[in-house]
């Protein structure tokens, strides 16, 4: 019961998200301006701060799913929280190989050990180790509790990324700030922002956003079938494992 | 024995007239008369340290300009790697004696526990990072002595053990225990660690910096602490109850 509706919902999700991912990948190449200083390169930057942000939300996702959980213990909120965790991680990775494309051309590194950079190996880390957690414990009730209490304490890290990258001196562009510092940035050559042109980086970056949103719920969709299939899995395991018990006794 | 217990009454009258604090003194208390009298805790945290120090020269080649320039950094490690021995020793003990179901008996609230396991590593950590500053004033002749220094040595650590005491409060109640510790802790503490460190490291001239110069690292650090202890405070006790 539970399983068609869910399959119905994969279903057009799964369908929304492609179409939005051929009208975003359509708006980055053909209507999005070629960047002054960067040139095609910068055409990266959509698909990176995309990917990024779906990170974040990820995260937060999974730490709203965490607290709920330990407020209100139910499958469904750890199910939540694994599921965001996990697509959140690949989000980020995917973010951090568009980044480090991006860096050879702009910095000519593919990796510099800046305060942002080090942070998401850092969140990134921190994200993989609650596979490890949850992996260490059998009991489903503790491995719930634990996971949701790792999924609050790893947040720390995503929020301390973002204040030490306010504060702390670094090479990577302020995304997340006032107009004075993406002044700052747009001074510096990294993302030249001026009239039409600014307008459709902007409207082809929201572009960008919304796609790789539906992305990610139509991920968590399929992530949290799976999810309800593997439980179903195991319980049917467990009554055959029941049942040949009981014809051996 | 009648005298030690009149001792702990003394200082119970003086700190503990709220019960929650006696609660967290009675813990930091009992941790300390137990370190008294086994010695464990400390000795394998120095010891180790002196090890992690040496091993580290070993891999600069005893290159001493290399080492100098990385030292801050070395500090921070062998803190960070002797830590996570300590937090095991700590909360494991409890674990083998069972005497965490009867800690977790007494009619306190989870959270005075948690501050005062808290408290009782912090204070193992800064006696072992003062042990730590001086064979790296003798390793390094790094301007190690400095109060700053030291004041910044004692915030990343209450950061750390907060953020330490949760997790292996959790890891020793699984599979693979001790194993699990620093494959958590270590990338959780490393944004504590990250601006500690480069604070640490401006006061390694022998011209004292400036307050604007040191201001947003310290910041980090400050804003760390509170949000690790109030994690803490707030879900130590999911992490406790069976």
């Amino acid at each position: 019961m539970e399983l068609t509706r869910l399959d119905r919902n994969v279903r057009i999700l799964n369908w929304a998200a492609a179409i939005a991912i051929f009208i975003d990948l359509a708006v980055i190449f053909f209507y999005a301006p070629t960047e002054k200083t960067m040139g095609n390169v910068q055409r990266i930057f959509y698909f990176h701060v995309g990917a990024a942000w779906v990170g974040a939300v990820a995260f937060f996702v999974a730490l709203v799913a965490g607290i709920i959980y330990l407020r209100k213990p139910g499958r469904k909120w750890d199910t939540l929280a694994v599921a965001s965790v996990e697509i959140g991680l690949v989000f980020l990775t995917m973010a951090t190989v568009a980044g480090s494309v991006w860096g050879k051309p702009a910095w000519n590194a593919w990796w510099t050990w800046s305060p942002r950079l080090t942070l998401i190996t850092i969140a990134w880390l921190t994200y993989a180790a609650y596979f490890m957690l949850r992996g260490a414990i059998e009991d489903a009730e503790k491995r719930g509790r634990f996971s949701a209490v790792y999924v609050i304490v790893a947040f720390v890290t995503i929020i301390m990324s973002y204040l030490s990258v306010r504060v702390l001196r670094d090479v990577h562009p302020v995304v997340v700030g006032d107009t004075a510092e993406s002044a700052k940035g747009a001074a510096e050559g990294l993302q030249d922002f001026s009239g039409v042109d600014s307008m459709r980086m902007v409207i082809s970056l929201n572009v960008s956003v919304v796609a790789f949103s539906i992305l990610y719920a139509a991920w968590m969709a399929n992530r949290i079938r799976l999810q309800h299939l593997m439980d179903e899995t195991n319980s049917l395991k467990m009554r055959v494992a029941a049942r040949l018990q009981g014809d051996h006794a | 024995m009648s005298k030690q217990l009149t001792e702990k009454k003394s200082i119970f009258s003086v700190l503990g007239r709220s019960p929650y604090a006696a609660a967290v003194w009675a813990i930091v208390w009992k941790d300390l008369q137990i370190e008294r009298h086994t010695k464990q805790t400390l000795s394998v945290m120095i010891m180790f340290s002196l090890s992690t120090v040496v091993m580290f020269n070993f891999a600069l080649e005893t290159n001493l300009d290399a080492a100098r320039n990385v030292a801050t950094g070395l500090l921070w490690a062998t803190i960070l790697l002797a830590g996570t021995l300590g937090l095991n020793r700590s909360l494991a003990i409890e674990q083998e004696n069972r005497t965490v179901d009867a800690i977790l008996m007494a009619p306190v609230s989870r959270s005075a526990i948690y501050i005062g396991k808290v408290l009782s590593v912090t204070l193992f950590s800064i006696v072992l990072e003062v042990a730590l500053v001086f064979i790296f004033i003798m390793f390094f002749n790094k301007p190690l002595w400095r109060p700053q220094v030291l004041l910044i040595l004692v915030l990343g650590t209450i950061g750390y053990i907060s953020a330490g005491v949760l997790i292996t409060s959790m890891t020793i109640q699984t599979r693979t225990r001790e194993v699990l510790l620093p494959v958590l802790l270590l990338p959780l503490s490393l944004p504590l660690i990250l601006p500690a460190a480069m604070a640490v490291a401006s006061y390694m001239f022998p011209q004292t910096p400036t307050w604007g110069e040191v201001q947003s690292p310290i910041l980090l650090v400050i804003i760390y602490d509170l949000l690790m202890i109030t994690t803490g405070v707030m879900s130590y006790h999911y992490v406790v109850e069976s």
